[in-house]
């Protein structure tokens, strides 16, 4: 488990070269008047502690629930409770997920309401359990995963034929934000746990899989809210 | 001058009760079934999404005061200037810096490793993934300028990488496409996506929703695309070696 300092200085390396160059622009061409500008610092120094306090809580109380919950389960030993609580851990996670909320807020903001927060949250949510939960299906029954990347993005693309233009942008968009600095940790962690029970054969390579299956679930749902709104 | 830092917490506060709410739950109610763990254990985890909910919070707050409001200024800035296509090398720029630190590219250094045997040094993998990442949002920015619906990037970008997964080891093709998500980082999601939001707003002819939009999934393709180009070569290098 990385320390507090680790932690800081991870966030600080992620969070200041974007600082630097915004920085720059400022000066040379963009050049806010000095109020809006504190209000981009006030932002950075929120976010980074945010960040380090939401990352340290994630390595302590999160990522541990992943791996006991993970090796836990071949003493379970029943597929469909397997699959029922991947699909629950899908759902509670990605409801907790930062970049999901800040997409969703940014999206219900710009289109003035109408296409609500809560409503595109939770239809991320439901999206990305239920790929979870096939995800967990596919290594138990060991599909490959080529199998299921093609039938997945197929099904996307058929599906983005028939959905309105304002809800396209915004269900791909939904796809990059699960994967986030919970949902990747976490589910990598929940993944190898199960494989390495679940499976009874070699854990490299077929743990990792999760996180790819887990960001199409989103779009996937966000296209048929689409189809439904439309 | 006035700094806003704390209004509208209250709001933030009550989202992140309700995002966190059912993680407790769900801990609570398996912990009571099966996990029982050790109270020790269990005041961890406690423990551990408490630190979470302080940082949510703070984080929320800072993209709600800070980077939401003063990255779509910049956004309606950069837009309305004489020279718009400027945002063109910017977004290549703000790309590559965002990319170049980002701690969850150090896991997939390790994956590659580990499936490459050593084979792609560090750095070749790191500068693959800016660049990958710089040009998807310097190509957002073209989509702003010129409004290219997305599809039709990602309609292409997708076929191509089904058509590079025939020629990559299954386990190059596992790695590229969890790469996916390492690359939207927190900068690119909360500050970047702003800066599109304001570029959107402030330019007629487009809708931010249709054009702005879509940003975060062209850079979501970008490491699986860097990945798979890098498993490409690693195939044809087991070949010649054959």
């Amino acid at each position: 488990m990385p320390g507090i300092n680790e932690t800081v200085k991870e966030v600080s390396w992620a969070i200041m070269p974007v600082t630097v160059v915004i920085f720059l622009l400022q000066i040379t061409l963009i050049r806010l008047p000095m109020e809006d500008f504190l209000q981009f610092l006030v932002g950075v120094v929120l976010v980074s502690a945010g960040l380090i306090f939401f990352l340290m809580g994630v390595h302590i109380g999160l990522i541990p629930i992943g791996e006991i919950i993970g090796s836990l389960l071949p003493r379970i030993g029943k597929v469909w409770l397997v699959v029922l609580i991947s699909f629950a851990l899908g759902f509670v996670v990605t409801l907790a997920e930062p970049d999901v909320r800040v997409l969703a807020n940014y999206v219900d903001s710009v289109s003035g309401g109408t296409i609500n927060r809560y409503l595109l949250i939770y239809t991320v949510a439901l999206g990305t359990a239920i790929f979870v939960g096939l995800a967990i299906l596919r290594i138990i029954l060991n599909i490959p995963i080529k199998y299921l990347l093609v039938g997945g993005y197929g099904l996307i693309f058929i599906l983005a034929l028939f959905v309105p233009e304002s809800f396209i942008s915004i269900s791909f968009d939904a796809g990059g934000v699960t994967t986030g600095p919970l949902a990747v940790p976490f589910f990598i962690a929940y993944g190898v746990g199960v494989t390495a029970v679940l499976g009874g054969r070699k854990t490299t390579g077929e743990g990792f899989g999760l996180v790819a299956l887990a960001s199409i679930g989103p779009v996937l749902a966000v296209l048929i809210l689409g189809i439904i709104y439309g | 001058m006035k700094v806003f830092v704390l209004d509208g917490i209250t709001h933030v506060f009550i989202e992140v009760v309700f995002a966190l709410i059912p993680l407790i739950i769900f801990f609570l109610i398996a912990q009571i079934l099966f996990l029982r763990l050790p109270w020790e254990k269990a005041i961890n985890i406690i423990k551990g999404i408490f630190l979470a909910f302080i940082g949510l919070t703070l984080f929320l707050q800072g993209v709600h005061v800070g980077f939401e409001p003063a990255g779509r200024l910049m956004g309606e800035v950069l837009g309305s200037m004489k020279h718009r296509w400027i945002l063109i090398p910017i977004g290549f720029v703000l790309g590559f810096v965002a990319t170049i630190a980002e701690p969850a590219i150090r896991i997939l250094n390790y994956e590659v490793d580990k499936v490459s045997g050593g084979y792609i040094p560090k750095k070749v993998l790191l500068y693959t993934l800016c660049i990958g990442v710089g040009f998807s949002i310097a190509l957002a920015m073209v989509r702003l300028l010129v409004g290219i619906p997305i599809i039709w990037l990602l309609l292409p970008g997708y076929v191509l990488a089904l058509i590079m997964m025939q020629f990559t080891s299954p386990t190059f093709t596992s790695v590229a496409f969890d790469a996916g998500g390492v690359a939207t980082g927190p900068m690119t999601v909360t500050f970047i996506m702003a800066i599109a939001l304001g570029v959107g707003e402030v330019m007629a002819d487009r809708d931010p929703i249709i054009d702005s939009f879509g940003m975060i999934a062209l850079v979501a393709l970008a490491p699986i695309l860097s990945v798979l180009t890098l498993g490409l070569l690693y195939a044809w290098k087991e070949r010649r070696n054959d």
